[in-house]
Protein backbone atom coordinates (compact mmCIF):
# COMPACT_ATOMS: atom_id res chain seq x y z
CA UNK A 1 0.00 0.00 0.00
CA UNK A 2 1.42 3.37 -0.97
CA UNK A 3 0.68 6.61 0.77
CA UNK A 4 0.98 10.19 -0.47
CA UNK A 5 3.61 12.36 1.18
CA UNK A 6 2.19 14.83 3.69
CA UNK A 7 2.15 18.31 2.16
CA UNK A 8 1.49 21.36 4.32
CA UNK A 9 1.95 24.09 1.71
CA UNK A 10 1.32 24.36 -2.02
CA UNK A 11 2.71 27.30 -4.01
CA UNK A 12 0.35 29.57 -5.89
CA UNK A 13 0.82 29.49 -9.66
CA UNK A 14 1.73 32.70 -11.49
CA UNK A 15 -1.88 33.00 -12.65
CA UNK A 16 -3.05 32.57 -9.04
CA UNK A 17 -0.83 35.47 -8.05
CA UNK A 18 -2.13 37.63 -10.90
CA UNK A 19 -5.68 36.95 -9.67
CA UNK A 20 -4.56 37.62 -6.12
CA UNK A 21 -3.44 41.06 -7.32
CA UNK A 22 -6.89 41.63 -8.81
CA UNK A 23 -8.44 40.44 -5.55
CA UNK A 24 -6.36 42.98 -3.69
CA UNK A 25 -7.64 45.65 -6.08
CA UNK A 26 -11.25 44.52 -5.53
CA UNK A 27 -10.85 44.64 -1.73
CA UNK A 28 -8.95 47.91 -1.63
CA UNK A 29 -10.92 49.94 -4.17
CA UNK A 30 -14.32 48.25 -4.27
CA UNK A 31 -14.89 46.63 -0.87
CA UNK A 32 -15.44 43.10 -2.22
CA UNK A 33 -13.57 40.07 -3.53
CA UNK A 34 -12.61 38.89 -6.99
CA UNK A 35 -14.99 35.93 -6.96
CA UNK A 36 -16.35 33.69 -9.68
CA UNK A 37 -19.42 31.51 -9.62
CA UNK A 38 -20.74 28.33 -11.16
CA UNK A 39 -24.52 27.85 -11.15
CA UNK A 40 -26.49 24.61 -11.37
CA UNK A 41 -30.24 24.86 -11.92
CA UNK A 42 -31.64 21.61 -10.59
CA UNK A 43 -34.93 19.78 -11.00
CA UNK A 44 -36.73 18.10 -8.11
CA UNK A 45 -35.05 15.43 -6.04
CA UNK A 46 -31.99 17.08 -4.50
CA UNK A 47 -30.80 15.08 -1.50
CA UNK A 48 -29.93 17.94 0.87
CA UNK A 49 -28.48 15.66 3.47
CA UNK A 50 -26.09 14.20 0.91
CA UNK A 51 -25.11 17.70 -0.19
CA UNK A 52 -24.43 18.76 3.42
CA UNK A 53 -22.32 15.65 3.89
CA UNK A 54 -20.35 16.42 0.73
CA UNK A 55 -19.58 19.96 1.86
CA UNK A 56 -18.69 18.84 5.38
CA UNK A 57 -16.32 16.20 4.03
CA UNK A 58 -14.57 18.55 1.63
CA UNK A 59 -11.78 19.74 3.89
CA UNK A 60 -10.77 16.20 4.75
CA UNK A 61 -10.76 15.25 1.08
CA UNK A 62 -9.12 18.37 -0.33
CA UNK A 63 -7.71 20.70 2.36
CA UNK A 64 -6.77 23.30 -0.27
CA UNK A 65 -10.45 24.40 -0.39
CA UNK A 66 -9.99 25.89 3.08
CA UNK A 67 -6.29 26.73 3.02
CA UNK A 68 -5.13 30.13 4.19
CA UNK A 69 -3.14 32.05 1.61
CA UNK A 70 0.01 33.70 2.88
CA UNK A 71 3.35 34.96 1.65
CA UNK A 72 6.26 33.88 3.88
CA UNK A 73 8.84 36.54 4.66
CA UNK A 74 11.37 34.83 2.45
CA UNK A 75 9.42 32.96 -0.16
CA UNK A 76 6.61 32.81 -2.65
CA UNK A 77 2.88 32.89 -1.81
CA UNK A 78 1.47 29.53 -0.72
CA UNK A 79 -1.74 27.77 0.19
CA UNK A 80 -1.12 26.80 3.84
CA UNK A 81 -2.88 23.46 4.40
CA UNK A 82 -2.12 23.04 8.10
CA UNK A 83 -5.41 24.31 9.56
CA UNK A 84 -7.95 24.46 6.75
CA UNK A 85 -11.33 26.10 7.28
CA UNK A 86 -14.53 24.31 6.33
CA UNK A 87 -16.43 25.85 3.40
CA UNK A 88 -19.95 27.05 4.16
CA UNK A 89 -23.24 25.87 2.69
CA UNK A 90 -25.92 28.53 3.06
CA UNK A 91 -29.48 27.40 2.53
CA UNK A 92 -32.13 29.86 1.39
CA UNK A 93 -35.79 29.19 0.74
CA UNK A 94 -37.60 31.25 -1.88
CA UNK A 95 -40.97 30.74 -3.53
CA UNK A 96 -41.85 30.71 -6.35
CA UNK A 97 -38.93 30.20 -8.75
CA UNK A 98 -38.49 33.36 -10.76
CA UNK A 99 -35.30 34.58 -12.44
CA UNK A 100 -31.86 34.27 -10.85
CA UNK A 101 -31.84 34.19 -7.03
CA UNK A 102 -30.74 37.49 -5.52
CA UNK A 103 -28.63 35.51 -3.04
CA UNK A 104 -26.41 34.29 -5.89
CA UNK A 105 -25.93 37.78 -7.25
CA UNK A 106 -25.09 39.16 -3.83
CA UNK A 107 -22.63 36.29 -3.23
CA UNK A 108 -20.54 37.80 -6.03
CA UNK A 109 -20.15 41.01 -4.02
CA UNK A 110 -19.11 39.59 -0.67
CA UNK A 111 -15.64 39.54 0.77
CA UNK A 112 -13.70 36.31 1.24
CA UNK A 113 -11.01 36.30 3.87
CA UNK A 114 -8.27 34.34 2.11
CA UNK A 115 -5.92 34.75 5.05
CA UNK A 116 -8.37 32.73 7.16
CA UNK A 117 -8.92 30.07 4.51
CA UNK A 118 -12.25 31.38 3.27
CA UNK A 119 -11.96 30.46 -0.39
CA UNK A 120 -15.32 29.07 -1.47
CA UNK A 121 -18.99 28.99 -0.51
CA UNK A 122 -22.09 27.14 -1.55
CA UNK A 123 -25.52 28.74 -1.72
CA UNK A 124 -28.61 26.60 -2.13
CA UNK A 125 -31.99 28.08 -2.96
CA UNK A 126 -34.92 25.68 -2.66
CA UNK A 127 -38.37 26.15 -4.17
CA UNK A 128 -41.82 24.91 -3.23
CA UNK A 129 -42.05 22.64 -6.28
CA UNK A 130 -39.01 20.68 -5.09
CA UNK A 131 -36.58 22.20 -7.57
CA UNK A 132 -33.52 24.15 -6.47
CA UNK A 133 -30.60 26.28 -7.62
CA UNK A 134 -27.06 25.74 -6.36
CA UNK A 135 -24.20 28.24 -6.67
CA UNK A 136 -20.56 27.59 -5.99
CA UNK A 137 -18.81 30.94 -5.47
CA UNK A 138 -15.05 31.01 -5.01
CA UNK A 139 -12.08 33.29 -4.91
CA UNK A 140 -10.97 33.18 -8.51
CA UNK A 141 -7.40 32.20 -7.70
CA UNK A 142 -8.51 28.81 -6.30
CA UNK A 143 -10.10 27.50 -9.49
CA UNK A 144 -10.19 28.45 -13.15
CA UNK A 145 -13.25 27.68 -15.27
CA UNK A 146 -11.97 24.27 -16.32
CA UNK A 147 -10.94 23.42 -12.74
CA UNK A 148 -14.32 24.46 -11.36
CA UNK A 149 -16.07 22.04 -13.73
CA UNK A 150 -13.67 19.23 -12.74
CA UNK A 151 -14.41 20.05 -9.10
CA UNK A 152 -18.18 19.86 -9.56
CA UNK A 153 -17.81 16.64 -11.57
CA UNK A 154 -15.80 15.16 -8.69
CA UNK A 155 -18.49 16.25 -6.22
CA UNK A 156 -21.20 14.71 -8.41
CA UNK A 157 -19.18 11.48 -8.70
CA UNK A 158 -18.70 11.28 -4.95
CA UNK A 159 -22.39 11.98 -4.37
CA UNK A 160 -23.47 9.12 -6.61
CA UNK A 161 -20.84 6.74 -5.27
CA UNK A 162 -18.63 6.69 -8.35
CA UNK A 163 -15.63 7.79 -6.28
CA UNK A 164 -14.71 7.54 -2.60
CA UNK A 165 -13.09 10.94 -2.16
CA UNK A 166 -12.50 14.18 -4.02
CA UNK A 167 -8.70 13.89 -3.91
CA UNK A 168 -6.09 16.60 -3.94
CA UNK A 169 -5.67 17.13 -7.66
CA UNK A 170 -3.74 20.39 -7.64
CA UNK A 171 -1.85 19.74 -10.88
CA UNK A 172 1.78 20.36 -11.71
CA UNK A 173 3.42 23.52 -12.91
CA UNK A 174 3.35 24.35 -16.61
CA UNK A 175 6.57 22.90 -17.97
CA UNK A 176 9.40 25.13 -19.10
CA UNK A 177 13.04 24.56 -19.97
CA UNK A 178 13.77 28.28 -19.85
CA UNK A 179 16.23 29.82 -17.43
CA UNK A 180 15.12 32.67 -15.18
CA UNK A 181 16.90 35.11 -17.52
CA UNK A 182 15.15 33.73 -20.61
CA UNK A 183 11.82 33.85 -18.86
CA UNK A 184 12.55 37.49 -18.12
CA UNK A 185 13.27 38.14 -21.79
CA UNK A 186 10.01 36.44 -22.77
CA UNK A 187 8.11 38.50 -20.22
CA UNK A 188 9.63 41.70 -21.61
CA UNK A 189 8.68 40.67 -25.13
CA UNK A 190 5.11 40.21 -23.92
CA UNK A 191 5.15 43.61 -22.27
CA UNK A 192 6.47 45.22 -25.45
CA UNK A 193 3.66 43.52 -27.37
CA UNK A 194 1.05 44.87 -24.98
CA UNK A 195 2.77 48.25 -24.91
CA UNK A 196 2.01 48.59 -28.64
CA UNK A 197 -1.70 48.70 -27.77
CA UNK A 198 -1.24 52.19 -26.33
CA UNK A 199 -1.05 53.61 -29.87
CA UNK A 200 -4.82 53.11 -30.13
CA UNK A 201 -6.23 53.67 -26.64
CA UNK A 202 -9.29 51.84 -25.43
CA UNK A 203 -12.05 52.57 -22.95
CA UNK A 204 -14.18 50.06 -21.10
CA UNK A 205 -17.84 50.61 -20.23
CA UNK A 206 -16.74 51.45 -16.67
CA UNK A 207 -13.83 53.69 -17.60
CA UNK A 208 -10.52 53.78 -15.75
CA UNK A 209 -10.00 52.37 -12.28
CA UNK A 210 -11.87 54.35 -9.64
CA UNK A 211 -12.77 53.84 -5.99
CA UNK A 212 -16.36 52.66 -6.38
CA UNK A 213 -18.28 49.92 -4.56
CA UNK A 214 -18.37 46.60 -6.40
CA UNK A 215 -21.93 45.85 -7.52
CA UNK A 216 -21.78 42.79 -9.77
CA UNK A 217 -25.01 41.83 -11.53
CA UNK A 218 -25.68 39.29 -14.24
CA UNK A 219 -28.25 38.07 -16.71
CA UNK A 220 -28.30 34.80 -18.60
CA UNK A 221 -29.52 34.14 -22.11
CA UNK A 222 -30.25 30.47 -22.88
CA UNK A 223 -30.80 29.55 -26.50
CA UNK A 224 -33.10 26.67 -27.46
CA UNK A 225 -31.53 23.48 -28.80
CA UNK A 226 -32.52 24.45 -32.36
CA UNK A 227 -31.08 27.94 -31.95
CA UNK A 228 -27.91 26.52 -30.43
CA UNK A 229 -27.53 24.07 -33.30
CA UNK A 230 -27.84 26.99 -35.71
CA UNK A 231 -25.32 29.16 -33.84
CA UNK A 232 -22.88 26.26 -33.43
CA UNK A 233 -23.11 25.43 -37.12
CA UNK A 234 -22.43 29.04 -38.09
CA UNK A 235 -19.51 29.24 -35.66
CA UNK A 236 -17.96 26.05 -37.03
CA UNK A 237 -18.44 27.11 -40.65
CA UNK A 238 -16.94 30.56 -40.11
CA UNK A 239 -14.25 29.85 -37.53
CA UNK A 240 -13.65 26.06 -37.54
CA UNK A 241 -15.28 23.47 -35.34
CA UNK A 242 -12.32 23.27 -32.95
CA UNK A 243 -11.90 27.05 -32.82
CA UNK A 244 -15.44 28.49 -32.63
CA UNK A 245 -14.16 30.74 -29.85
CA UNK A 246 -13.15 33.36 -32.43
CA UNK A 247 -16.73 33.53 -33.73
CA UNK A 248 -18.11 33.99 -30.23
CA UNK A 249 -15.51 36.63 -29.42
CA UNK A 250 -16.51 38.57 -32.55
CA UNK A 251 -20.16 38.39 -31.38
CA UNK A 252 -19.22 39.72 -27.93
CA UNK A 253 -17.02 42.44 -29.39
CA UNK A 254 -19.72 43.76 -31.70
CA UNK A 255 -22.26 43.69 -28.87
CA UNK A 256 -19.94 45.88 -26.78
CA UNK A 257 -19.31 48.14 -29.76
CA UNK A 258 -23.10 48.61 -30.07
CA UNK A 259 -23.24 49.55 -26.37
CA UNK A 260 -20.44 52.11 -26.70
CA UNK A 261 -21.91 53.48 -29.96
CA UNK A 262 -25.31 53.95 -28.27
CA UNK A 263 -23.53 55.97 -25.59
CA UNK A 264 -21.66 57.97 -28.21
CA UNK A 265 -18.34 57.00 -26.63
CA UNK A 266 -16.74 54.67 -29.18
CA UNK A 267 -13.05 54.34 -28.24
CA UNK A 268 -10.25 54.21 -30.84
CA UNK A 269 -9.88 50.46 -30.26
CA UNK A 270 -11.11 47.45 -28.30
CA UNK A 271 -8.66 45.34 -26.32
CA UNK A 272 -9.82 41.89 -25.25
CA UNK A 273 -7.88 39.19 -23.38
CA UNK A 274 -8.63 35.54 -24.05
CA UNK A 275 -7.67 33.02 -21.33
CA UNK A 276 -5.75 30.00 -22.63
CA UNK A 277 -5.70 26.74 -20.66
CA UNK A 278 -2.04 25.78 -20.10
CA UNK A 279 -2.43 22.67 -17.96
CA UNK A 280 0.61 20.53 -18.67
CA UNK A 281 -0.02 17.49 -20.85
CA UNK A 282 -1.51 14.73 -18.77
CA UNK A 283 -2.66 17.25 -16.16
CA UNK A 284 -6.19 17.62 -17.50
CA UNK A 285 -7.59 16.36 -14.21
CA UNK A 286 -5.87 19.11 -12.23
CA UNK A 287 -8.64 20.77 -10.28
CA UNK A 288 -7.26 23.47 -8.03
CA UNK A 289 -5.16 26.55 -8.73
CA UNK A 290 -5.38 28.39 -12.03
CA UNK A 291 -3.45 27.23 -15.07
CA UNK A 292 -3.89 29.94 -17.67
CA UNK A 293 -2.00 32.23 -19.98
CA UNK A 294 -3.61 35.00 -22.03
CA UNK A 295 -3.81 36.03 -25.65
CA UNK A 296 -4.54 39.73 -26.11
CA UNK A 297 -6.47 41.05 -29.10
CA UNK A 298 -6.72 44.63 -30.26
CA UNK A 299 -9.14 45.72 -32.95
CA UNK A 300 -9.58 49.29 -34.16
CA UNK A 301 -13.15 50.49 -33.84
CA UNK A 302 -13.44 51.21 -37.56
CA UNK A 303 -12.75 47.50 -38.24
CA UNK A 304 -15.71 46.24 -36.19
CA UNK A 305 -18.49 47.12 -38.66
CA UNK A 306 -18.21 44.08 -40.94
CA UNK A 307 -18.60 40.78 -39.06
CA UNK A 308 -16.63 38.61 -41.47
CA UNK A 309 -13.78 41.13 -41.73
CA UNK A 310 -13.66 41.38 -37.93
CA UNK A 311 -13.58 37.60 -37.58
CA UNK A 312 -10.78 37.36 -40.16
CA UNK A 313 -8.78 39.95 -38.21
CA UNK A 314 -9.26 38.12 -34.90
CA UNK A 315 -8.20 34.84 -36.50
CA UNK A 316 -5.16 36.50 -38.03
CA UNK A 317 -4.12 37.96 -34.68
CA UNK A 318 -4.59 34.62 -32.91
CA UNK A 319 -2.43 32.79 -35.45
CA UNK A 320 0.23 35.49 -35.26
CA UNK A 321 0.33 35.38 -31.45
CA UNK A 322 0.59 31.59 -31.38
CA UNK A 323 3.29 31.71 -34.06
CA UNK A 324 5.28 34.24 -32.02
CA UNK A 325 5.04 32.04 -28.96
CA UNK A 326 3.06 34.64 -27.02
CA UNK A 327 1.14 32.01 -25.08
CA UNK A 328 4.40 30.99 -23.47
CA UNK A 329 5.63 34.58 -23.20
CA UNK A 330 2.36 35.47 -21.49
CA UNK A 331 2.84 32.63 -19.04
CA UNK A 332 6.37 33.87 -18.28
CA UNK A 333 5.08 37.41 -17.73
CA UNK A 334 2.20 36.26 -15.54
CA UNK A 335 4.65 34.10 -13.59
CA UNK A 336 6.43 37.25 -12.42
CA UNK A 337 3.34 37.98 -10.33
CA UNK A 338 4.72 35.34 -7.96
CA UNK A 339 7.78 37.44 -7.25
CA UNK A 340 6.24 40.92 -7.17
CA UNK A 341 4.09 42.48 -4.47
CA UNK A 342 0.44 42.32 -5.57
CA UNK A 343 0.06 46.12 -5.68
CA UNK A 344 3.06 46.48 -7.99
CA UNK A 345 1.82 43.83 -10.42
CA UNK A 346 -1.63 45.41 -10.44
CA UNK A 347 -0.15 48.87 -11.08
CA UNK A 348 2.00 47.49 -13.88
CA UNK A 349 -0.88 45.84 -15.76
CA UNK A 350 -3.10 48.88 -15.28
CA UNK A 351 -0.44 51.28 -16.53
CA UNK A 352 -0.23 49.67 -19.99
CA UNK A 353 -3.62 51.02 -21.08
CA UNK A 354 -3.67 54.21 -19.04
CA UNK A 355 -5.65 52.83 -16.11
CA UNK A 356 -7.85 50.47 -18.13
CA UNK A 357 -7.30 46.73 -17.90
CA UNK A 358 -9.10 45.93 -21.16
CA UNK A 359 -12.34 46.79 -22.98
CA UNK A 360 -14.24 43.84 -21.47
CA UNK A 361 -13.64 40.27 -20.36
CA UNK A 362 -14.62 37.37 -22.58
CA UNK A 363 -14.62 33.61 -22.18
CA UNK A 364 -15.96 30.67 -24.16
CA UNK A 365 -15.50 27.40 -22.29
CA UNK A 366 -17.16 24.98 -24.71
CA UNK A 367 -19.25 22.13 -23.35
CA UNK A 368 -20.21 22.71 -19.72
CA UNK A 369 -19.92 19.71 -17.33
CA UNK A 370 -19.63 17.29 -20.21
CA UNK A 371 -21.23 13.97 -19.26
CA UNK A 372 -22.73 15.15 -15.95
CA UNK A 373 -26.52 15.19 -15.86
CA UNK A 374 -27.33 14.70 -12.17
CA UNK A 375 -26.18 16.24 -8.89
CA UNK A 376 -27.00 14.73 -5.49
CA UNK A 377 -30.06 12.99 -6.89
CA UNK A 378 -31.47 15.94 -8.85
CA UNK A 379 -31.34 16.30 -12.63
CA UNK A 380 -29.27 19.27 -13.81
CA UNK A 381 -31.63 21.35 -15.92
CA UNK A 382 -29.04 23.97 -16.81
CA UNK A 383 -25.61 25.18 -15.72
CA UNK A 384 -23.22 28.00 -16.56
CA UNK A 385 -20.29 30.14 -15.42
CA UNK A 386 -20.46 33.63 -13.93
CA UNK A 387 -16.88 34.95 -14.19
CA UNK A 388 -15.46 37.60 -11.91
CA UNK A 389 -15.40 41.08 -13.40
CA UNK A 390 -13.74 44.04 -11.78
CA UNK A 391 -15.65 47.35 -11.75
CA UNK A 392 -13.21 48.45 -14.39
CA UNK A 393 -13.76 47.15 -17.15
CA UNK A 394 -17.17 46.41 -15.61
CA UNK A 395 -18.44 44.02 -18.29
CA UNK A 396 -17.86 40.38 -19.19
CA UNK A 397 -19.47 37.99 -21.65
CA UNK A 398 -19.08 34.26 -20.96
CA UNK A 399 -20.51 31.50 -23.10
CA UNK A 400 -20.75 27.73 -22.76
CA UNK A 401 -23.04 24.94 -23.92
CA UNK A 402 -24.95 22.68 -21.54
CA UNK A 403 -27.03 19.76 -22.84
CA UNK A 404 -27.18 21.24 -26.33
CA UNK A 405 -28.19 24.75 -25.22
CA UNK A 406 -25.88 27.72 -25.39
CA UNK A 407 -25.78 29.97 -22.34
CA UNK A 408 -24.54 33.53 -22.57
CA UNK A 409 -23.88 35.19 -19.22
CA UNK A 410 -23.42 38.95 -19.16
CA UNK A 411 -21.77 39.96 -15.90
CA UNK A 412 -21.67 43.70 -15.33
CA UNK A 413 -21.14 46.29 -12.65
CA UNK A 414 -24.27 48.26 -11.81
CA UNK A 415 -23.39 51.91 -12.17
CA UNK A 416 -20.88 51.17 -14.91
CA UNK A 417 -23.44 49.44 -17.11
CA UNK A 418 -27.17 50.14 -16.85
CA UNK A 419 -29.63 47.26 -16.72
CA UNK A 420 -31.20 48.42 -19.98
CA UNK A 421 -27.74 48.46 -21.59
CA UNK A 422 -27.14 44.90 -20.44
CA UNK A 423 -30.50 43.87 -21.92
CA UNK A 424 -29.58 45.51 -25.21
CA UNK A 425 -26.11 43.97 -25.21
CA UNK A 426 -27.53 40.47 -24.71
CA UNK A 427 -30.19 41.03 -27.36
CA UNK A 428 -27.56 42.33 -29.76
CA UNK A 429 -25.43 39.22 -29.15
CA UNK A 430 -28.46 36.98 -29.63
CA UNK A 431 -29.22 38.54 -33.02
CA UNK A 432 -25.60 38.08 -34.07
CA UNK A 433 -25.51 34.45 -32.91
CA UNK A 434 -28.60 33.64 -34.94
CA UNK A 435 -27.86 35.82 -37.98
CA UNK B 1 10.20 22.08 -49.79
CA UNK B 2 8.01 23.51 -52.59
CA UNK B 3 4.34 22.63 -52.87
CA UNK B 4 4.81 20.61 -56.08
CA UNK B 5 7.01 18.11 -54.26
CA UNK B 6 4.34 16.99 -51.83
CA UNK B 7 2.40 13.82 -52.42
CA UNK B 8 -0.52 12.67 -50.28
CA UNK B 9 1.79 10.01 -48.78
CA UNK B 10 4.68 12.36 -47.96
CA UNK B 11 2.21 14.82 -46.44
CA UNK B 12 0.75 12.07 -44.28
CA UNK B 13 4.20 11.15 -43.05
CA UNK B 14 5.14 14.77 -42.29
CA UNK B 15 1.86 15.53 -40.50
CA UNK B 16 2.14 12.33 -38.47
CA UNK B 17 5.65 13.37 -37.43
CA UNK B 18 4.47 16.84 -36.35
CA UNK B 19 1.51 15.44 -34.45
CA UNK B 20 3.61 12.85 -32.64
CA UNK B 21 6.58 15.09 -31.85
CA UNK B 22 5.04 18.48 -31.14
CA UNK B 23 1.29 18.46 -30.76
CA UNK B 24 -0.07 15.42 -28.94
CA UNK B 25 1.11 13.03 -26.27
CA UNK B 26 0.69 9.78 -28.19
CA UNK B 27 2.64 6.55 -28.35
CA UNK B 28 3.98 4.69 -31.37
CA UNK B 29 0.67 2.94 -31.92
CA UNK B 30 -0.79 6.28 -33.09
CA UNK B 31 -1.08 5.98 -36.87
CA UNK B 32 -2.31 7.96 -39.84
CA UNK B 33 -5.71 6.43 -39.27
CA UNK B 34 -5.98 7.20 -35.54
CA UNK B 35 -8.65 9.63 -34.37
CA UNK B 36 -7.06 13.05 -33.84
CA UNK B 37 -9.86 14.44 -31.69
CA UNK B 38 -10.00 11.37 -29.47
CA UNK B 39 -6.23 11.67 -29.06
CA UNK B 40 -6.66 15.15 -27.58
CA UNK B 41 -6.38 17.62 -30.45
CA UNK B 42 -7.99 20.88 -29.28
CA UNK B 43 -8.19 24.53 -30.27
CA UNK B 44 -4.62 25.54 -29.45
CA UNK B 45 -3.17 22.32 -30.83
CA UNK B 46 -4.99 22.56 -34.13
CA UNK B 47 -3.66 26.07 -34.76
CA UNK B 48 -0.13 24.99 -33.83
CA UNK B 49 -0.54 22.06 -36.21
CA UNK B 50 -1.69 24.32 -39.04
CA UNK B 51 1.23 26.68 -38.41
CA UNK B 52 3.68 23.75 -38.53
CA UNK B 53 2.10 22.51 -41.75
CA UNK B 54 2.36 26.00 -43.20
CA UNK B 55 6.04 26.09 -42.26
CA UNK B 56 6.61 22.80 -44.07
CA UNK B 57 4.44 23.33 -47.14
CA UNK B 58 4.01 27.07 -47.44
CA UNK B 59 0.22 26.72 -47.46
CA UNK B 60 -2.10 27.97 -44.73
CA UNK B 61 -5.26 25.96 -44.26
CA UNK B 62 -7.91 28.17 -42.72
CA UNK B 63 -9.54 26.73 -39.59
CA UNK B 64 -12.96 27.03 -41.22
CA UNK B 65 -11.93 24.20 -43.58
CA UNK B 66 -11.14 21.96 -40.66
CA UNK B 67 -14.39 20.07 -40.41
CA UNK B 68 -14.86 17.00 -38.21
CA UNK B 69 -14.42 14.87 -41.34
CA UNK B 70 -11.13 16.57 -42.28
CA UNK B 71 -9.84 16.18 -38.72
CA UNK B 72 -10.92 12.57 -38.34
CA UNK B 73 -7.33 11.37 -38.85
CA UNK B 74 -3.91 12.38 -40.13
CA UNK B 75 -4.88 10.73 -43.42
CA UNK B 76 -8.02 12.82 -43.92
CA UNK B 77 -6.18 15.98 -42.84
CA UNK B 78 -3.37 15.26 -45.28
CA UNK B 79 -5.94 14.87 -48.05
CA UNK B 80 -7.42 18.27 -47.13
CA UNK B 81 -3.98 19.92 -47.10
CA UNK B 82 -3.07 18.23 -50.37
CA UNK B 83 -6.20 19.63 -51.96
CA UNK B 84 -5.22 23.11 -50.78
CA UNK B 85 -1.72 22.64 -52.15
CA UNK B 86 -3.09 21.58 -55.51
CA UNK B 87 -5.25 24.68 -55.64
CA UNK B 88 -2.53 27.10 -54.54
Amino acid sequence: MSSSPVVDAIPLTGADCMLRAFDREARRYHGASHASQLVLRLGAGLDRQRLRGLVEGLVADAPIVGASIRRPWLGLPVYDLREPSAPRLREHRVAPRRGMPGAFIEAMNETFDARRGELLRFDLVSYEDGSSDLALTWLHMLLDGSGSESFVKALADKANGARDRIGLAVGGEAETDLSFRDRGLRAREWQRFLGGFADHPTASPAGRLQRVPQRSRYRVLTLTRDETARATETAAAKAGFLTPVMFYMAVALRAHHALMAARGTVPPSYVVPLPVNIRPRGGEDAVFRTHVSMLWFQVRSDAVGDFDALLAELKRQRQEMIKRGLVDSGRCAIDFARYMPAFLFDRMVRSTLGGELCSFFFAFTGTFLDGVSEFCGAPIENGFHVPAVLPSPGSCVAMSVFAGRLNLTHVYQAGAVEESESEQLVESARRELLA
Amino acid sequence: MGSMEWTAESLEARILEIVRDDILSVDQSFSVESDLIAAGLESMGVTQLMLAIEESTGVWVDESLLTPANLASVRSLAACVHEQLAGS
